[in-house]
């Protein structure tokens, strides 16, 4: 027998965690177990103890571990973060709880932003002044930091940012006072404002820095933890941790610099789907993400995913949209960029004083979750009304581990129809069909950010409830063409065990193009290189074959709001090729470029890759263990064509022929519902390739 | 017979086309502005000019598309074709200031004019006497630039240039508007294709069969939401420090009648106007009270003409809110913060317990513009119009907490000072300024600008120097806005709420926006929400002993 050895991903959701499992060969195992909220690094362990076990696999043959957490959203959303002193300058003590007059909902006269990470007592000034070019206006008041270290000191604080106004362009007086403090409060984690997000907007750095200092101890503590537990399991593989960016990064990087995986879990579907798009050669794709609470739907264009340069933390995903931010906290490191709404499996339908049906943005959330459930839950769900149409096994969901109250789930959508005047099934279609409407908002909206329309893509279907909406959401997006992938269900575990190492930096760069050289250039990119290629040997990818390191520049017209982010060239003619790349994206994404009005920059960002020696993505995958689906058949509802007979089959009992809707594709972690009207079959990487033949309402 | 099914499918879609537009829009323009301030509307009509769906948008746009466009189908009668595109801008035909653009298409199915879309876009320059057409003290509208009647931009399909033209000779932008004017075609053009794409595919008749129950439905939970408040009648008034040219205190008054499912807003009693520009048209005057009713509404009534058949608004010509003709409107945003709190605070009186006591600011606006030392011109606009809610019926009012109907982000310090010759040496919290209560309201704000160029020409636009935001049932008002020149130097000077004048070198303007209205009786204030804020410094100890009798 070869010695196979394995690789293990795991996910942590706020009811379940997923560990994905892969052996060298693509053969997955995976399994799902219960959260467990007080120490989330529990759940890990019994979830991944309890598959070796099944499995017979030695730790010792693990040879990566790679985690996505909800760890540092978490520690916001439930306020269990260190106590942070914040020091500033003169004048500036209110920014961060001041923040940017924004509300994300319109006409709520209730609505209030979440309170500053910081109260006002421990937010201290300090005198000193740097100008907007850097020169010093004020010098640092010694006295006024000697007066904070004792406040910050007899208030016992965790953790200390430094932000001051225009740090940006000269670091000087931060770092002095950071040093300072450091040196005076042993044991507080100190952080200057400028080695976060060495950029401009004083509100945006601050929040950066206090939300980093705020959830650093407690991702400190539980990376350690999971590490312990981990030396426990006898796996020796080092811990990496997924970043919102797409990349993955040691445990140890993160616990410094937690705010790069805020948005780890999404970002791992997202990933995993950009990489199996370069595997089948799908360039062009929206990853449709469907799950219990939300949808999340993002733009792979040209087998690339677009990067945005902040997001917000602590809001909550019902609230806010695209266009309307401001409901958390921003926190500017790069996070894939994803379009979420607040409709899920547990999105509750009701009906409204006008006989309207609605659908959401209540959920009815894990707990009491949807009727069908039976923990108590009493109003119907999309879950609900997805049982009552025929599309999940009446039997059993998550492997027969949990079964359904089909009957409840009729009652409740039955009690809701006579409100509005249909029966059960139309209601339940209705349900259905508005959840659909609500999810198709925000691939509109993602689409038509790029100037395109939704039909030009490939849906890559993923999520608990992605493979159950996939086709009647499509059809109302005029898309043809379906992926899904194995272990859809819990594909960011899986997916994530195909990123590679990789770090962003940012250093500070403010400046008119015209003032810049090639070589001025390259010594503000320097010290990035240099900290970038420290990073990747402490890392074991010492060998310069291995390192792949990318400069970019924030560039924007002068007087504009949102910067551009270009691939720096290499070779001739540096500055000019730069400029020129520059007005072309802005044409791309704007729809105008002016060559003629000054360019500026804003910051530069260098992008530090470890390449693997060997591929990260298997040559197929399948499903070690799968069990096989008797094949039956049960009836099912499709609108227009009505109740039908629909065979229920296993996703191996498909091949490359093509088997016509309807169908019912039966898996561990999913339901794949193919239409009438649309085929399915499946590919040499074990995707179920949806193909709409004819569109059938 | 109506599918609700159906119906809340169509409602989304028309949302979603709506919404689609100011996407567009936004990726498009050229004004970063339009990003920032989001100072744009989308909506789908029906045939007959009736909103059924409106995305999202500035709220005082709510309500502003109906009067505009039905001002272009009186010009145009029949004489509206596929491929046209009608526009106007004018103030004295239902649109609302001169920098904002309204576009209107119509949408034909079998020869049948089943739609129209809309698409409101506010533009940066339009001419006029001073950059942005934003100042106070213009006696007529044609100090304040270029006024677009009822036009067709686009006939069938051909985009008329020679107004093209016209527009570009009377901007001092002309890129940057004619870019936004142009992206504002495109937006429109997009959206009324995806309506035809919608209706062609039902049957005409039944589509607008669906659009009118579509504004039958929003009516219904309108008046549904409506019967749950209690019934009365209430009078609220409020007044404006003064009009920009002199006059004032200026009186608005509104009684707010509410029998049933049907409430009147009656605006009659407010005083005569006598100049300036700060006032404004019915149709701002309609929105603004729309916008406010609609935060006492359910959520999820759709924007359409269903929610305005159950609000009647009566003005009466002639007075500050509602204009006659050739009033100048350019500085009409202010007298419509005002406007939102004195439907608020009639609503808050109808409604005991609902609502909070006024917000504070006082809707500060500056344009400052001048050369830098390297001879570039610049120009620098900054709206402060709130600074935090007022004291609730239950809680606080949340220190710089966002205003619900006023939503506009601030610019950062940052950026201003690596733009233009300005440095900003204080943002912050002016303690004991929040209104006293038993649940006070939120603390003022003060913002500090030294202007570090010759000659820089600042134009000021606030209020609420005199007339303080108010308090409910007890609770006192903010303290009041001020403004000085050069703070604690020898040449110190009281500055008045709207002004325009030369500032030297060296030369510092410090805002102090008004705090906002505190609830009830102070004496049942609880004395560790006072201990808490003395320990914040959010009050002085002297503040807590003389309000609150703290100890």
């Amino acid at each position: 027998m070869t010695q196979t050895s394995y690789r293990l991903g795991v996910d942590i959701g706020g009811t379940f965690t997923d560990v994905v499992l892969i052996a060298t060969d693509g053969t997955i195992y995976s399994k799902k177990v219960l959260s467990t909220p007080r120490d989330y690094s529990q759940g890990i362990e019994n979830g991944v103890s309890a598959l070796l076990g099944e499995l017979r696999i030695d730790a010792a043959d693990i040879h990566e571990f790679v985690h996505a957490t909800t760890v540092a959203t978490n520690t916001i959303i439930e306020r269990k973060g260190a106590k942070v002193g914040l020091l500033t300058t003169k004048g500036f003590r209110d920014v961060l709880e001041i923040a940017r007059f924004r509300t994300p909902r319109l006409y709520d006269i209730d609505y209030k932003k979440l309170d500053p990470l910081v109260e006002r007592s421990l937010r201290l000034e300090v005198d000193e002044r740097i100008a907007a070019d850097g020169s010093v206006l004020v010098p640092l008041a010694q006295a006024d930091l000697e007066a904070a270290a004792l406040v910050f000191a007899q208030a016992e604080v965790e953790a200390v940012a430094v932000t001051f106004i225009n740090s940006y362009a000269n670091a000087g007086h931060e770092r002095l006072a950071a040093a300072f403090l450091a040196q005076r409060l042993p044991g507080v984690p100190v952080t200057a404002s400028v080695d976060l997000l060495p950029q401009l907007g004083e509100y945006e750095r601050t929040s950066t820095t206090v939300v980093n200092s705020y959830i650093r101890p407690v991702v400190e503590r539980y990376v350690s933890s999971l590490k312990a537990r981990l030396d426990k399991l006898g796996i020796r593989a080092p811990l990496m941790i997924m970043q919102s960016s797409g990349g993955i990064s040691p445990g140890d990087v993160v616990a410094r610099q937690p705010i790069d995986i805020i948005e780890s879990g999404p970002a791992a579907g997202v990933l995993g789907g950009q990489r199996l798009g370069m595997h089948i050669g799908e360039g062009d794709m929206i990853v449709f993400d469907m799950g219990g609470t939300t949808a999340k739907a993002t733009i792979i264009e040209d087998h690339a995913y677009a990067l945005c340069p902040e997001t917000e933390v602590g809001g909550g995903a019902a609230l806010g949209t695209r266009m309307i931010r401001g409901a958390g906290y921003p926190v500017q490191v790069p996070t894939i960029d994803i379009a979420e709404v607040g409709a899920g499996g547990g999105s509750i339908a009701a009906s409204d004083a006008a006989g309207g049906l609605r659908v959401g943005p209540r959920s009815a959330g894990a707990e009491p979750g949807p009727v069908a459930y039976g923990n108590g839950g009493t109003q119907p769900t999309v879950t609900d009304a997805n049982l009552v149409l025929g599309y999940l096994n009446p039997n059993a969901l998550v492997s027969g581990e949990l079964t359904l109250d089909v009957d409840g789930a009729r009652a409740a959508v039955a009690a809701l129809g006579e409100r509005i005047g249909l029966d059960p099934t139309q209601t339940a279609y209705g349900i259905h069909s508005i959840a659909d409407a609500a999810m198709l908002r925000a691939l509109r909206g993602v689409s038509s950010e790029k100037g395109r329309d939704p039909s030009q893509y490939t849906m890559l279907a993923i999520g608990g409830n992605g493979p159950v909406h996939a086709c009647t959401l499509a059809e109302a997006a005029g898309m043809k063409r379906i992926v899904v992938p194995p272990v859809a269900g819990l594909f960011s575990a899986l997916g994530m065990l195909f990123a590679d190492v990789e770090h962003q930096l940012v250093g500070a760069f403010y400046r008119r193009l015209q003032d810049v050289d090639q070589a001025l250039l390259e010594t503000a990119a320097a010290p990035l290189r240099a900290r970038g290629l420290d990073m990747l040997a402490c890392e074991g990818f010492s060998d310069p074959a291995q390192q792949r390191l990318t400069l970019y520049a924030d560039l924007r017209y002068m007087g504009q709001t949102a910067p551009l982010t270009i691939e720096v060239p290499k070779g001739e003619r540096v500055m000019e090729r730069l400029a020129e790349a520059f007005h072309g994206e802005h044409q791309n994404v704007f729809g105008y470029a002016s060559p003629s009005e000054p360019v500026q920059f804003v910051a530069l960002k260098l992008v530090c890759q470890g390449l693997p020696d060997q591929p990260r993505m298997p040559q197929r995958a399948q499903r070690g263990a799968e069990k096989s689906v008797a094949r039956y058949s049960r009836q099912a509802y499709f609108g227009k064509a009505g109740w039908l007979e629909t065979p229920v089959v296993a996703r191996n009992a498909l091949n490359e022929a093509a088997v016509e809707g309807p169908l019912i594709i039966e898996e561990y972690d999913t339901t794949i519902v193919v239409r009438p009207g649309w085929q399915a079959n499946r590919d040499s990487w074990n995707n179920v390739i949806l193909t709409c033949t004819a569109v059938s309402e | 017979m109506i599918d609700p099914i159906k119906r809340e499918l169509l409602k989304n879609a028309l949302i979603t086309t709506a919404d689609n537009a100011l996407v567009m829009i936004t990726r498009t323009a050229r004004t970063s502005n339009v990003k920032n301030s989001m100072d744009f509307s989308a909506a789908v009509c029906d045939g007959k000019g009736r909103v059924v769906a409106q995305g999202l948008a500035v709220p005082v746009h709510l309500g502003v598309v109906m009067p505009a466009l039905a001002a272009c189908l009186d010009w145009f009668g029949d004489d509206i074709q596929d491929g046209d595109v009608l526009a106007s801008n004018d103030p004295y035909s239902g649109c609302s200031h001169l920098n904002d653009i309204f576009t209107f298409q119509p949408v034909f199915v079998d020869g049948q004019r089943v739609a129209f879309v809309s698409l409101i876009l506010h533009h940066s320059d339009l001419g006029g006497r001073v950059p942005g057409g934003n100042s106070a003290d213009s006696m007529e509208i044609f100090e304040e630039g270029l006024r677009i009647p009822p036009v067709k931009l686009v006939e069938q399909g051909r985009v008329d240039r020679d107004l093209m033209r016209m527009i570009e000779f009377n901007t001092r932008v002309p890129d940057r508007v004619m870019g936004d004017v142009r992206a504002q075609l495109a937006a429109l053009g997009q959206a009324a294709a995806e309506v035809h794409r919608l209706a062609a595919s039902w049957k005409p008749r039944v589509f607008v069969e669906y659009l009118d129950d579509l504004i039958d439905y929003a009516e219904i939970l309108t008046r549904s939401s409506l019967e749950k408040l209690p019934d009365g009648e209430v009078e609220f008034e409020e007044w404006n420090d003064d009009d920009g040219v002199g006059h004032g205190p200026i009186r608005i008054h509104l009684k707010l009648t509410k029998r049933g499912s049907q409430i009147l807003a009656d605006f009659s009693q407010t005083d005569t106007d006598l100049g300036g520009a700060v006032h404004c048209n019915r149709a701002f005057t309609v929105s603004c009270t729309y916008a406010a009713i609609r935060t006492v509404l359910d959520d999820a009534i759709p924007n359409n003409a269903g929610l305005y058949r159950a609000i009647e608004v009566v003005t009466k010509p002639g007075t500050f809110v509602d204009v006659v003709f050739p009033a100048a409107v350019g500085s009409r945003g202010q007298v419509g913060f005002r406007l939102r709190s004195i439907v608020l605070g009639a609503l808050a009186k109808l409604i005991p317990g609902r609502l909070p006591a006024c917000a504070g600011g006082s809707e500060f606006a500056i344009a400052a513009s001048g050369e830098d030392d390297a001879g570039r011109r610049f120009l620098h606009l900054e709206f402060h119009n709130n600074t935090g809610l007022g004291g609730g019926p239950t809680s606080d009012g949340q220190d710089a907490g966002p205003y619900c109907i006023g939503n506009l982000a601030n610019v950062p310090v940052e950026l201003i000072e690596a733009e233009y010759p300005i440095r900003i040496e204080e943002y912050g919290f002016l303690p004991d300024t929040g209104g006293a209560g038993q649940y006070r309201g939120a603390l003022g704000l003060v913002r500090q600008y030294r202007f570090l160029s010759d000659n820089v020409q600042v134009q000021v636009r606030s209020d609420r120097f005199q007339s303080r935001p108010w308090g409910l049932f007890g609770g006192g008002p903010g303290v009041g806005a001020k403004a000085w020149l050069n703070p604690g130097a020898l040449d110190a000077e009281a500055l008045p709420s709207k002004f325009i004048r030369r500032f030297k070198r060296g030369d510092v303007l410090r805002a102090e926006m008004a705090g906002a209205g505190g609830y009830g009786d102070p004496a049942k204030r609880d004395p560790s929400a006072v201990q808490e804020d003395l320990r914040q410094g959010k009050v002085s100890q002297r503040h807590a002993d003389e309000i609150y009798g703290a100890g």
